[in-house]
C-alpha cells in the first residue's frame, strides 16, 4: 500500500479517535457533574443571555427604524451596519478591554475580569447582527401591512409594536444568529474576561486552554457541550416558533 | 343642513413630481354613498389612502366632520376604516385578524359576539373560520375576512377601494351584501371604487368620475382617451375598433381625455344634412339610478363604452333592452378635454 494512503488512514484515525474520546468525555463531565465544566457551562449562558437580552433592546427598535423609515443617509448606514456585522472579536475585546481597564475611561467600574464585563463586548458583538437582520425583516414586510394596520385604527405605538409582531420570524431568526456568535465568540471572553477558573472562564476559553494544555479530548467534549446547549436553544426557538 | 362628513380643500398629493390627486373641492354627506369611477391610475386608491388616512396631504385640507384631521389623529382614526384592494391578514388566525381593531379600541366584552357577527355577515361561518390561519384562506375568504375586520368596528365612513375587483361571483354578492349593512345598520358613509358601474349607479347617492387625480362630473358622462388622430387638417378623430370615427375639437395633446356629456340615443339614423355627429353602437346593460330613478344605459360603439341617462319611460316606448342596435347622438359643444 503506498504510503501516502497508509499516512491519511493513520491521520483519519487519529482524528476520530479525538472525536470519540471527546464524546466520551463530554458524556463523563456532564455525568458526573464535573464542577469546573458546570461553572464554564453556567458562565457562557449567564453571559451570552446578558448580552443577547440587552443586544436585542437595544437593536431591534434601532433595526425597526432602519428599515422602516427613508432619511438621508440610509443607504451608507446600511452598509456600515453590515460591515460592523463582520467585526473581529479580538478587536471588540482591544477596545472593550481599553475602555475598562483601571487606566481607561470606565476603569472606575471594575469591569475588567468579569462577567459583566464580557457582556459588554458581547454586546458591542451581536448589535449589528441584531440591528442588520432586524432592518432586512422590517425592509421584507409587505407595504400594505402598514396600510391594513392603520386602516384598523392603529397608533404610531401600536403601528410599531404589531409591525414587529408581524416580523417576528424574521427577528427570531437574527436573535438566533446573534446568539450563536455570541457563545462561539473566544476574542472578547479572552481578552476581556482573562480566563479566570471558577469565575470567567467560558466554554470557549476553556477549550482554548485545554487545546494548549495538549488535552484535545477535552477541548472536543467541551465543543460537544457547546453544540449541546445551541441546539438546545434552537430546539426551543423551533418550538416557540411554531407556537406563535 | 348637516354638516359633512368629508370636506377636501385644495387637495393635492403628489409622489415626487409625479401629482396624484389634485382636488380643488370635495363635499361628502354623512351617511351617502359616494361612488368614484375612473381607469387604472387615475389616483382613486391614494384618494382613498387621503380619506383614510392612512398617507398625508402634500397640500391642502381633509376636514373631518368640520375639523382638520392628519394620520393617527385621534379624533378620527377610530371612525374611519379603509378596505384597499388587495386583502391583507395579518399572521395570526381569522379571529385575531377580525378583533385586532377592537382591541385596538379597548373594546373587552363583547369581541367574540361582534367577531362572530361580522364574520356572519360576510358569509362565513364563526365557528368554522374564526380559528383558521391566516393562510388558509381563499383569495376571496381573505377580502371577506378583511371586511369583517372593518365592518365589527362599525366605523362612522366605511371606504372600498375595488371591493370585489379580484374575487368570484359569490364573494363580490356577500361584499357587496355586507358593504351595505354598514349604511343600513350604523348610517355610515361609503366611499367605493369600483369598475362594478353597474353596482355603482345602482347604491350610490352620487357617482364622481376621476382623471389625473382630478375629480369632476356626475358619473353620467363618457370619457374617451387618446391616442386621436387628424385625417384631415383641422379635423380631429377617435378611431373606434369597428373603423367609425368620432369627432372630437382639436385636443391640447395626444394624452388627454374626452369628456362627453349629455348623449342622446335613436333607433333610426339620422338623416342625411343635419348636423348630428352619430356612432352607431349595442346596448350592453341598463341599470337603474338609485338616486334620480332613471335608467342609466351603457352602449358600446366599436369597443368604447358610452354613458347614456334615460328615462323609464324613453326605455320603454323605444323598448330599449341588452343588445338592441341604437345610435348615439352627440354634440362636440358638450366635450371637455380633461
Amino acid at each position: 500500500m503506498p504510503s501516502g494512503i497508509l499516512f491519511a488512514v493513520a491521520f483519519i484515525c487519529a482524528v476520530m479517535e479525538f472525536i470519540l474520546e471527546g464524546f466520551f468525555q463530554a458524556f463523563h463531565l456532564l455525568a458526573s457533574g464535573n464542577a469546573e465544566t458546570y461553572s464554564a457551562i453556567w458562565a457562557t449562558v449567564k453571559v451570552s443571555s446578558y448580552s443577547i437580552c440587552c443586544s436585542l433592546l437595544i437593536g431591534i427598535p434601532l433595526g425597526f427604524c432602519l428599515g422602516y423609515f427613508d432619511f438621508r443617509g440610509k443607504k451608507p448606514l446600511r452598509t456600515v451596519v453590515d460591515t460592523l456585522m463582520a467585526l473581529p472579536t479580538v478587536f471588540i475585546g482591544l477596545l472593550v478591554y481599553a475602555f475598562i481597564t483601571q487606566r481607561g475611561p470606565l476603569g472606575n467600574f471594575g469591569l475588567l475580569f468579569t462577567l459583566p464585563g464580557i457582556a459588554i463586548g458581547q454586546t458591542i458583538l451581536a448589535l449589528p447582527i441584531i440591528i442588520g437582520l432586524s432592518a432586512t425583516a422590517v425592509e421584507s414586510m409587505d407595504e400594505k401591512l402598514r396600510i391594513a394596520i392603520m386602516s384598523l385604527g392603529a397608533n404610531r405605538r401600536q403601528l410599531f409594536i404589531s409591525s414587529l409582531w408581524e416580523a417576528r420570524h424574521g427577528l427570531l431568526a437574527g436573535a438566533i444568529a446573534a446568539y450563536g456568535r455570541v457563545m462561539t465568540e473566544v476574542g472578547i471572553s479572552m481578552m476581556v474576561g482573562g480566563n479566570i477558573k471558577w469565575h470567567t472562564r467560558t466554554i470557549t476559553t476553556a477549550i482554548a486552554l485545554e487545546t494548549n494544555k495538549g488535552q484535545f479530548g477535552l477541548g472536543v467534549a467541551l465543543g460537544i457541550v457547546l453544540l449541546a446547549i445551541a441546539f438546545c436553544v434552537n430546539i426551543s426557538v423551533s418550538f416557540l416558533r411554531r407556537r406563535v | 343642513m348637516d354638516q359633512l362628513v368629508y370636506e377636501l380643500r385644495s387637495l393635492v398629493h403628489s409622489y415626487g413630481d409625479n401629482t396624484v390627486v389634485s382636488i380643488e373641492h370635495l363635499a361628502v354627506r354623512p351617511g351617502s354613498i359616494l361612488g368614484i369611477i375612473g381607469p387604472n391610475g387615475s389616483g382613486k386608491s391614494s384618494l382613498l389612502r387621503l380619506l383614510g388616512l392612512i398617507e398625508r396631504p402634500t397640500r391642502g385640507k381633509i376636514l373631518f366632520n368640520g375639523r382638520e384631521v392628519a394620520p393617527f389623529k385621534d379624533e378620527a382614526r377610530f371612525l374611519i376604516s379603509l378596505l384597499p384592494q388587495e386583502p391583507f391578514l395579518m399572521k395570526r388566525s381569522v379571529f385575531n385578524n377580525v378583533s385586532y381593531g377592537l382591541k385596538l379600541r379597548g373594546n373587552g366584552g363583547d369581541i367574540a359576539d361582534r367577531v362572530s357577527e361580522a364574520l356572519t355577515w360576510v358569509g362565513l361561518s364563526s365557528r368554522d373560520f374564526a380559528r383558521r390561519p391566516w393562510y388558509a384562506l381563499s383569495g376571496g375568504e381573505a377580502q371577506r375576512v378583511a371586511l369583517a375586520a372593518r365592518l365589527a368596528l362599525k366605523p362612522e365612513v366605511l371606504l372600498l377601494d375595488e371591493p370585489t375587483a379580484s374575487v368570484d361571483a359569490a364573494s363580490a354578492q356577500l361584499i357587496k351584501e355586507a358593504s351595505l349593512r354598514a349604511r343600513q345598520h350604523w348610517g355610515a358613509t361609503l366611499i367605493v371604487a369600483s369598475h362594478d358601474w353597474q353596482w355603482l349607479y345602482e347604491i350610490c347617492d352620487e357617482i364622481r368620475h376621476i382623471f389625473k387625480g382630478k375629480i369632476f362630473g356626475t358619473g353620467r358622462e363618457s370619457i374617451v382617451f387618446g391616442p386621436w388622430q387628424e385625417p384631415e387638417p383641422g379635423k380631429w378623430v377617435k378611431v373606434l375598433s369597428d373603423h367609425q370615427q368620432l369627432l372630437v375639437p382639436a385636443p391640447p395633446n395626444q394624452e388627454a381625455a374626452a369628456l362627453i356629456e349629455d348623449l342622446a340615443v335613436s333607433e333610426s339614423e339620422p338623416r342625411a344634412g343635419t348636423d348630428d355627429h352619430v356612432l352607431r353602437g349595442i346596448v350592453s346593460r341598463l341599470s337603474l339610478e338609485k338616486n334620480t330613478g332613471q335608467v342609466v344605459a351603457t352602449i358600446i360603439a366599436g369597443n368604447l363604452p358610452f354613458t347614456v341617462g334615460l328615462t323609464p319611460q324613453q326605455v320603454q316606448e323605444r323598448t330599449i333592452f341588452p343588445g338592441k342596435d341604437i345610435f348615439i347622438h352627440y354634440s362636440l359643444e358638450r366635450m371637455k378635454w380633461i
